[in-house]
């Protein structure tokens, strides 16, 4: 159900929570969770089922339970909005957690600084770790290979009979890797590969490689 | 109206009181008129204190049947009228389209004045500006015309019960169009607020001939016997004469076999269109409507200046002014889709030509009626098919006309999104009780069978956002406070909730707009998603550059390049009703050669006669089933195993069919299909081969355990998903931003795509995720007339033709591009057969 990927001489392994797991730093990357994105809806009037929201830190704490990282690195828009109800409970989760957490911070994360500092919580703009470069925004430095979110990737698959598909993925180009979104209530951004580009898509907890080799 | 020699006659005696009578009589007269029998009927029960129903056409004078009675009562009711003003409403006047409002203002005001009556006639819809809605706040007009949604928002602003304390009467124009949707629902809440609030309200309806007036009236009035018992349904009975003609292509050989364009026939209509003062050219889609209208400019620039187009996406001026220029005649044709079926009458258009097959016979019947209202003379139509198997269609809907077959309109049931918006609305407003409000909901046509469970459900959805109460949470929306009021206390949310009432419920629009400022209209935001900055497109007859989009307005500039980017737009596809597709089944057989026989058969219009070659193919290849007989057809081409059905049921049940079908044969062994479908049959299309004697066999057509079936089978489909776009936004969980403000709602903006899911995968419960599926179960796939079709094909003879290729009746559906898939295997099963599509 994982997938294993080598990159520059290092170990990732790409988990169906849209999770990465890089065994040298032991640090869990994760991008988009949107927490807090159910409350700000209810809060505006929409009655977006509550249990989405739980949701979202049951699949953290399971991701990180199973790889039991040292680091735990969130590649922006970890909150989606002003600070609301279930900052509590990702407060709590946060007590819970045994890792460290750095978050990259992205568009979304409006939340001042020092509330994450409070929870001990570093955030950076961007960070560069053995030749890996950290980012939201999908961004490209030479020499650097990017891990980045922020896109929500996406890709569409066709079959005979004109089935068509369209799944989360981790989209990998010759320098880049863009994380799919780990929060439950968010969108997807469908891509369209070009053929050097490697695609692993989710499906049904496994994670599979679609792009032709 | 009709003119009159005598008009000495006592139709007035008994209504009113004699001086009233003679200046009624009198005005008749000066205009040489004498009211038809049918406007009578309906003064004198209006005056009679009835509610009721009257069956009436366009232009038929039943503006004046209800509005004579309303002012008459006022005179009575206010002897000294002439000196002496009482203020407040009388009366409102619903109409589903803008674009009519006026014509009936100046009819009624025209009325008004002549009698020195001194009442006021004002217009309240979404084009009314800021000032005016401030002053009819302060002082209504006495007869206000206005549509379902602006009435909802008078309904949420506060003190609207006084504002409509004065009312005698309600007039729902055009009641048929609003039936068959949400709107009507909508007006049917509306109404039953309106019951409690003024007491002394007549309700009346005015609908043109659908096959379920009786019903049409029980949804208007609601299930209070009181108002029951005192209606009364009134019929014009004015029989419109209708003459249909068919282009028929000279070269019927060469006439293409799909398509949904019919563009190759354009050269026809040019000597129609001159022949004729004005011509309107009726499309099915907005799509259609555009390309029409280009291509026509493109083989004929003669034209430039002279034809126009009208469809539901162009901005509201450049529509203002098409209809305008066609009341004076100074166009020569005018390319339109639904936007035109409606409404005032544009006295100049001569001639109407309709591209495609209508899909029902009322639809048809009232585009063809658009034209040349000269008395005794009948209305002409042009049908224009868009491929060869479409003239059967003509050939059936000529019989159609001259029996005089028309469809139902079927009422919405327990839609608790617009419950949910109605109780919003009136929480916005004054706030409510609950045990004041339900007795009124249930007393609407659409809620009789709500459950108490039901509406304690509603009410806990718009107070706490779920069933039970949740720690921390900020759930926002509607207030209770100590006395029990159900209240919106929140600005935000009260003007959020005003802009939702009647935002046009689409997925996502975008407006277009030149870059110096200008609206040209909006067009789904997918179509522009695909473009970049500096890429052209054609839009309302306009070539177009994309500049940029900034917050949902795509930004244009005038564009001199050529190109081939019509816009284009979603959905729009109409099925064949039911009672369509009964005589287009009776009219194929017509087309059967018996067997043995060589003599023609004896009904063949010119349709059915220019089609003969393509039924001969249908003949030699496989065959063309009789009464008795059920067609399946299969055969491989380089796409798969192709597996054909043909029911000739319509569109919508076809794609119920394929569905259950392919989930039941999913279920003998792990299988993925493509379905396609249209009003003639469906296909299941498969990368194995499919033997059809197994589905025989197994007995797979069963109307047993049809619903479960289906459910299940729509749990792979995605037809629910597409319903409950509508029911998202209109329950207010959707909210689409400010229209033309650019206050940032993007932190809001969600899709209901993904509030499906989280529904589906949290709160399965949900009765608005559940309504989903009885929408589509109700609406989109007639539920009762796939059962009926499925009696049918148990009761016939099954003919299995394995063929060599494509044949005639295959060939439009096997080339259908809009699919559904359904699939019992794995996904990660599946995702290993297919292949990622790459960038071109």
């Amino acid at each position: 159900m994982i997938h294993d990927l080598h990159i520059n001489n290092h170990n990732f392994k790409l988990h169906p929570s849209g999770a990465i797991y890089w065994e040298e730093k032991k640090m869990l990357l994760i991008a988009d969770v949107h927490l807090g994105k159910v409350a700000h809806f209810r809060k505006y009037g929409a009655a977006v089922p509550v249990d989405a929201a739980f949701k979202n830190l049951e699949k953290l704490t399971e991701t990180s339970n199973y790889f039991q990282p040292e680091i735990i690195c969130f590649l922006g828009d970890l909150f989606h909005s002003k600070l609301n109800d279930e900052w509590h409970d990702f407060e709590k989760w946060v007590e819970y957690i045994q890792a460290e957490i750095i978050l990259i911070s992205g568009n979304h994360d409006i939340i001042p600084k020092y509330l994450y500092q409070d929870l001990d919580i570093k955030v950076f703009d961007e960070l560069t770790l053995e030749g890996f470069y950290l980012t939201h925004h999908p961004t490209e430095i030479k020499g650097l290979f990017n891990f980045s979110g922020h896109i929500h990737p996406g890709i569409k698959m066709r079959g005979l009979g004109r089935q068509s598909l369209r799944l989360p993925c981790f989209y990998k180009t010759l320098n880049s890797l863009i994380l799919p979104a780990f929060g439950n209530f968010t969108g997807k951004h469908i891509l369209t590969p070009s053929k050097k580009d490697e695609v692993f898509a989710i499906v049904e907890g496994e994670v599979i490689c679609v792009s032709q080799k | 109206m009709k003119k009159t020699k005598d008009s000495g006659s006592n139709q007035w005696q008994g209504l009113v009181d004699e001086e009233i009578a003679s200046l009624c009589s009198q005005w008749f007269k000066s205009k040489g008129w004498n009211p038809f029998p049918f406007q009578q009927k309906t003064w004198k029960a209006f005056l009679d204190g009835k509610h009721g129903l009257l069956n009436a056409p366009t232009g038929s004078g039943k503006t004046y049947a209800l509005w004579v009675p309303i002012v008459l009562q006022y005179l009575k009711n206010n002897p000294e009228y002439k000196t002496k003003h009482t203020k407040g409403i009388k009366a409102i006047w619903i109409t589903p389209l803008r674009a009519l409002s006026v014509e009936i203002q100046q009819a009624a005001q025209h009325f008004a004045d002549d009698l020195e009556t001194g009442l006021t006639v004002g217009i309240r819809t979404g084009d009314t500006s800021q000032s005016e809605r401030a002053k009819q706040k302060r002082q209504m007009p006495d007869l206000l015309i206005t549509t379902p949604e602006s009435l909802m928002l008078l309904l949420a602003s506060k003190g609207y019960e006084k504002t409509f304390k004065t009312l005698t009467a309600i007039v729902v124009d055009e009641w048929h169009e609003l039936l068959g949707s949400k709107r009507g629902v909508q007006m049917e809440l509306a109404l039953s607020r309106l019951k409690t609030v003024s007491s002394e309200i007549r309700i009346w309806g005015i609908s043109a001939t659908i096959g379920n007036l009786e019903e049409a009236m029980d949804v208007l009035l609601g299930t209070d016997s009181r108002l029951r018992e005192n209606s009364v349904l009134v019929k014009a009975n004015q029989k419109s004469k209708i003459e249909v003609r068919s282009i028929i292509p000279k070269k019927m050989e060469t006439f293409p076999w799909r398509g949904h364009l019919g563009l190759h026939l354009l050269e026809e209509i040019i000597p129609i269109i001159k022949a004729s003062r004005t011509t309107l050219i009726f499309t099915n889609t907005r799509g259609q409507c555009e390309i029409w209208f280009q291509k026509i400019l493109e083989k004929h620039p003669e034209f430039a200046g002279e034809i126009a187009m009208h469809h539901g996406s162009i901005g509201k001026d450049t529509r203002l002014w098409v209809e305008q220029a066609i009341r004076n005649e100074s166009l020569t044709a005018v390319v339109a889709t639904s936007s035109l079926d409606l409404g005032v009458d544009f006295a100049p258009v001569e001639t109407v030509i309709q591209i495609g097959g209508p899909k029902g016979v009322a639809k048809f019947l009232q585009r063809a009626g658009r034209s040349n209202h000269r008395p005794g003379e009948p209305s002409v139509i042009y049908f224009l098919p868009t491929h060869a198997l479409e003239l059967l269609e003509a050939s059936a809907l000529k019989r159609a006309v001259k029996d005089e077959v028309v469809e139902d309109r079927i009422p919405y049931l327990l839609s608790f999104d617009v419950l949910i918006q109605h109780l919003v609305t009136l929480a916005v407003s004054n706030g409510f009780f609950p045990k004041e409000i339900f007795p009124e909901i249930k007393s609407t046509f659409c809620f009789q069978e709500i459950t108490e469970d039901q509406w304690n459900w509603c009410l806990n959805f718009i107070t706490i956002g779920s069933q039970s109460l949740q720690a921390y949470d900020e759930y926002q929306k509607v207030k209770v406070t100590p006395e029990g009021l159900f209240k919106v206390e929140s600005r935000q949310i009260a003007m959020m909730h005003r802009l939702s009432i009647g935002t046009i419920v689409s997925d996502s629009m975008m407006l277009v707009k030149y870059v110096s400022g200008g609206f040209i209209g909006t067009i789904e935001e997918w179509f522009i998603s695909k473009m970049k900055p500096g890429d052209t497109f054609v839009f309302a007859g306009r070539t177009l550059e994309l500049v940029r989009i900034r917050q949902m307005q795509a930004q244009v500039r005038k564009s001199s390049k050529r190109t081939a980017n019509i816009v284009s737009f979603m959905g729009g596809r109409l099925p064949l009703s039911s009672q369509m597709s009964k005589i287009l089944r009776e009219e194929m057989q017509s087309a059967r050669l018996p067997v043995g026989a060589t003599v023609a058969p004896k009904r063949k219009t010119p349709e059915i006669e220019a089609l003969s070659h393509i039924f001969e193919r249908q003949e030699r290849e496989s065959i063309v089933p009789n009464e008795s007989e059920f067609l399946i057809e299969t055969f491989k081409t380089r796409e798969g195993f192709h597996s054909l059905f043909y029911p000739f049921e319509g569109r919508f049940v076809h794609e119920a069919m394929s569905s259950l079908l392919a989930y039941r044969i999913s279920l003998l062994s792990p299988i993925t299909f493509s379905l396609a479908y249209n009003d003639y049959g469906f296909e299941l299309l498969s990368d194995q081969f499919l033997d059809i004697q197994t589905i025989l066999d197994n007995n797979l057509f069963s109307e047993e355990y049809l619903y479960d079936d289906l459910q299940k089978s729509l749990n792979s489909t995605e037809l629910a998903r597409r319903k409950f776009r509508d029911i998202a936004v209109i329950s207010g969980m959707v909210f689409q931003g400010y229209p033309n403000k650019a206050i940032k709602t993007k932190h809001l903006q969600s899709n209901s795509q993904l509030l499906f899911d989280v529904f589906r995968d949290y709160e399965a419960d949900n009765l608005l995720y559940l309504q989903a599926y009885r929408e589509t179960f109700e609406h989109q796939l007639e539920e009762g007339r796939l059962r009926r079709a499925l009696e049918r094909i148990n009761s016939q003879k099954t003919i299995w033709k394995q063929c060599e290729k494509a044949t005639p009746f295959s060939f439009p559906i096997i080339t259908d591009r809009l699919r559904e898939k359904l699939s019992s295997e794995k996904l990660a099963d599946r995702i290993k057969r297919m292949t990622l599509q790459l960038m071109k």
